[in-house]
């Protein structure tokens, strides 16, 4: 027996590994099998779209750590031997892939972006990120089955077909162990403001906003990404609507954060100069030729008035 | 030959990199703008054991060489030039000099808050009409049993108006020329020295510089820096300490100057090109590059060979003379590439050309290097 | 008392790498450096070790020329070093570095809590923690932004998508911590000069009883862009989806 396997914690990460998954089976002539968590529903409509099985990992009581059922996936894997696991790069699933990695001895791809099917070999090459997003790293597993982490949204989610879910497509596998690990609550996380050079998200402020009291959507879409505000060399040392600290360019700080938002910013070289070193630099701005969307890696043109609200409700949907 | 510095001056460089980075970068425009000493800053550089490098640890210092103390001055000044000659002046030369010609009581006295950077040195030397020419200063300190009296009026005293610990240069008898010259240990608050006001400058503007007055100043012999006579000789020997810092403190500046210069010549966007690919941007950085590594290395060397415990007077002057013109004319350059830009108040390469130029000047202007050297060479 | 391993990589300084006019990398001028999260991790360790009392041994695997780092970590506070080391050891894959951890912990070092940093900050599998737990067979917590131990327990504040979740493990057991449980001090001019003097424990290849295969090869590395293309969205709701969906893609909403 053999196969590729996905495993996600919902079904959204469920639909979008499927249709990866499912090109690859084909590819391998095998088939595809999902896994969900407690979720039966979720699991029969993996099957739906595109999973020839589906298997709900059961808990005994409550939901508790995802390490219960580590042992039970470890022998299901040894005893039916996919190609590969396809697991969803989730701060929890992370872990657990590499735990069951380790008891398979199995090699793992983290936070996989692409997969290339070698037909030569019928193994799959995988592209991730190194050096912090500026190289990208091609790998092959040496094992059986090979393991990747996929990031959620990296693929488009699979499409729901007619017909296809039938009786008993659904197995269950029921939680075998405890966990040394208790849950003791969940708390919702807080925000902090800190030094905008060690932040790895910043918002910055721009002309583009008309009145001070308007930063506080930048403040939203900060809160929603744990970023920081900063402000333009206008924003800061003319109108003093955010403290001078917060200046970045050429007057101001350099920063390098993983994610520079700009929001109403023209992008004059001044202010560039202190944000090149961000790994993904985003623009919002109403004018389609303003010159920060030409060192801009995404840009959307529009009104930040209209689209800061929609992209804060977009984040809180998928965060 | 080896061009290798050592794992722990490596890593010292990658440290006070990051300080500078995160403590000094950030406050140097406005302290610039403001002509503010930053006491919060000290207090940190003094936490760090960065105000006595290379003072033994049983004087509270750090007990690092010398090419360590050199290595950080550079590194502070490549974001403020003002607090790297600071911590240049207070450690070349205020404690160095102590270290070298004190006594045990005065090191354990004055020395050691001075290493852990609690107290502040200052250097007395200069007169409204002593300069270069030394020996024409007019400050007198008569004997008096036990005491001596100072009279006259000291200028361009960096740390003036807030050292802690004066050193200070005076004649004892001025009819024994240069053996004439006695130097004093002077703790502020000592009746009769009166730190006057911080003068405004066109550079280095964070560093506080004023008159210092002695009025009828009595101090005790036990103050007497070394014996009585030996102030030239003494002063001397600061200013070969010194001129190894303010030859770092110039490199600093010259590759903070070539770091603008990199960054803005790729971002800037002339005639459908950056301007870094203008041959005239290009050559402008290469020669700056140039200069850098050369001013580094004479730099280094003169600070090496006072570690190795050989002469390097005559290095401390060229490298003096060489990294401060250099750190002159290319921050002059740095400015020139970055155009209007560079001309507007808040950009970096505007204060580092203000903060060049004085190094041409104090600790010996480059006239005073040339009489060194020459006089060195030519012997 | 608490025995505290840090477990630290020394890593290209990726600032330093460049890209060629044909899109290639060149590491030729690249310097090193301990990995910024082990930074973090390392600062965590001594503050635990100042609240609860005991000891910091740090532990890397490397190359001869990680000594350097060794000397690094060790002036920012851990009272020992132990260096497995061996001209191979730069280029394991994160199963290899977990069993030769593994082995010279379980042989070296009796600890209670042994922290990691999230992921390395060269390659960043993120598995080497968690894998060595499983090679030691204790408990693990991944993604810790807040640690305190009490009663023979850690408790671990870990991230999670969309909140934080509060567990509890049994010592001794493993936690992998993000930048945020703690920021690094800049070690003093005594620090780094008082480091050649602390103890450091070398390993051997031969020491070990075996380094396994690797799992993972690598086939090519390369430049991850020439420069930056912008993609242009709408303000219409489903391009910003789409524009969250490229977000995510690039791994930038953490």
């Amino acid at each position: 027996m053999a196969g590729v396997w996905v495993l996600g914690e919902n079904r959204e990460q469920l639909f979008e590994l499927l249709s990866i998954g499912r090109s690859l089976a084909d590819r391998y002539g095998t088939t595809l099998v999902a896994f969900a968590f407690q979720d039966a529903q979720a699991a029969r409509d993996c099957i739906a779209h595109g999973a020839d099985r589906a298997v709900v990992l059961k808990y005994k009581g409550q939901e508790g750590p995802l390490d219960v059922f580590l042992p039970a996936i470890v022998e299901e894997v040894k005893g039916k031997d996919p190609d590969m696991l396809l697991i969803a790069s989730t701060y929890k699933l992370k872990e657990l892939a590499a735990r069951i990695a380790e008891r398979l001895k199995a090699g793992l791809c983290s936070d996989c972006i692409r997969l290339v099917f070698n037909e030569g070999e019928k193994s799959v090459e995988m592209e991730r990120l190194m050096y912090g997003g500026s190289a990208i790293q091609r790998v092959v597993c040496l094992s059986r089955p090979a393991m990747a982490t996929i990031p959620p949204g990296t693929f488009e989610k699979a499409e729901a077909g007619s017909g296809r879910v039938k009786e008993g497509d659904v197995d269950e596998i029921v939680q075998t162990h405890e966990s040394a690990v208790t849950i003791l609550e969940r708390k919702v996380r807080e925000r902090e403001s800190k030094d905008i050079r060690e932040a790895r998200t910043v918002i910055c402020v721009g002309r583009g906003f008309e009145k001070k009291e308007d930063i506080k959507l930048a403040e939203e879409l900060a809160t929603v990404l744990r970023g920081e505000i900063a402000g333009t060399r206008p924003v800061t040392e003319e109108m003093h609507w955010l403290p001078e600290s917060r200046c970045i360019g050429l007057s101001g700080i350099q920063v390098r954060p993983d994610l520079y938002i700009g929001l109403g910013v023209s992008g004059q070289i001044q202010h560039v100069t202190g944000l090149r070193d961000a790994k993904v630099i985003c623009a919002v701005n109403r004018d389609a030729n303003a010159p920060i969307f030409g060192v801009s890696d995404l840009g959307i043109v529009g009104d930040l008035y209209d689209v800061v609200p929609k992209l804060v409700d977009e984040l809180k949907k998928g965060l | 030959m080896n061009f290798q510095l050592t794992e722990e001056q490596e890593l010292i460089r990658k440290n006070i990199r990051e300080f500078a980075a995160k403590y000094v970068e950030p406050i140097a425009a406005e302290i610039d703008e403001n002509e503010r000493h930053p006491t919060e800053l000290f207090k940190k550089l003094a936490e760090g054991g960065w105000m006595g490098i290379p003072i033994p640890t049983q004087y509270g210092g750090s007990g690092a060489d010398y090419l360590t103390n050199a290595i950080v001055v550079e590194e502070i000044s490549r974001s403020c030039s003002s607090t790297g000659f600071t911590v240049s002046i207070h450690v070349g030369i205020a404690c160095m000099l102590i270290l070298l010609f004190g006594n045990e009581e005065q090191k354990k006295k004055y020395l050691v808050p001075l290493a852990k950077g609690e107290h502040m040195g200052a250097f007395v030397l200069t007169e409204p009409g002593a300069g270069t020419d030394v020996m024409a200063a007019t400050t007198t300190a008569a004997k008096d049993g036990d005491f001596y009296v100072l009279n006259g009026t000291k200028t361009f005293i960096s740390n003036g108006p807030l050292a802690d610990t004066y050193l200070v240069f005076c004649w004892t008898d001025k009819a024994a020329g240069r053996k004439g010259m006695s130097s004093f240990i002077i703790p502020r608050g000592t009746p009769g020295l009166i730190p006057g006001e911080h003068f405004h400058k066109m550079g280095l503007r964070s560093s506080q510089t004023s008159e210092v007055v002695f009025k009828d100043c009595r101090v005790h012999k036990d103050n007497l820096l070394g014996k009585e006579g030996a102030g030239l000789t003494n002063a001397m020997t600061g200013f070969d300490h010194g001129r190894v810092g303010i030859a770092a403190q110039s490199v600093g500046i010259l590759q903070a100057a070539l770091d603008e210069s990199i960054r803005y010549s790729k971002e800037r966007v002339q005639m459908g090109n950056p301007i870094a690919r203008h041959q005239a941007i290009s050559w402008m950085i290469a020669d700056m590059a140039t200069d850098l590594e050369a001013a580094r290395f004479l730099t280094y060397h003169a600070a090496w060979l006072k570690d190795q415990g050989k002469p390097f007077s005559k290095e401390a002057s060229m490298a003096k003379l060489f990294a401060a013109e250099k750190a002159m004319h290319h921050t002059i350059k740095a400015v020139q590439i970055h155009g209007g830009y560079g001309y507007i108040k808040g950009a970096k390469v505007e204060r580092l050309m203000r903060d060049a130029k004085i190094t041409e000047i104090y600790e010996g202007t480059s006239e005073a290097q040339r009489m060194v050297i020459s006089g060195n060479v030519l012997r | 008392m608490l025995d505290i391993i840090v477990c630290f990589k020394w890593v290209v300084d990726e600032a330093f790498i460049r890209r060629t006019s044909s899109g290639d990398l060149d590491f030729s001028s690249v310097d090193y450096k301990i990995s910024e999260y082990d930074r973090n991790a390392i600062e965590a360790a001594v503050r635990l070790r100042e609240e609860c009392g005991g000891s910091v041994t740090a532990v890397t695997v490397g190359p001869p020329e990680a000594a350097k780092g060794v000397k690094d970590a060790l002036s920012r506070g851990p009272d020992r070093a132990v260096f497995a080391e061996d001209p191979l050891f730069g280029g394991l894959d994160p199963s290899q570095t977990a069993a030769v951890l593994g082995q010279v912990i379980s042989s070296k070092t009796p600890f209670n809590l042994i922290i990691c940093g999230e992921g390395s900050g060269d390659v960043y599998s993120q598995q080497t923690g968690p894998r060595l737990a499983e090679f030691l067979g204790i408990p693990c917590a991944a993604y810790v932004q807040k640690l305190t131990v009490k009663e023979g327990r850690v408790t671990a504040e870990r991230k999670v998508e969309g909140f934080i979740e509060v567990d509890s493990l049994p010592l001794p057991a493993l936690v992998t911590v993000l930048p945020d449980i703690a920021t690094p001090r800049i070690p003093g001019v005594k620090d780094t000069l008082m480091a050649s003097k602390k103890a450091v424990i070398k390993v051997g290849k031969n020491e070990l009883t075996a380094v396994p295969p690797p799992l993972l090869k690598t086939k090519s590395v390369r430049a991850a862009r020439v420069e930056r293309e912008c993609e242009k969205f709408t303000a219409e709701v489903e391009d910003i989806k789409r524009f969250v969906a490229a977000l995510q893609k690039r791994g930038v909403l953490k």
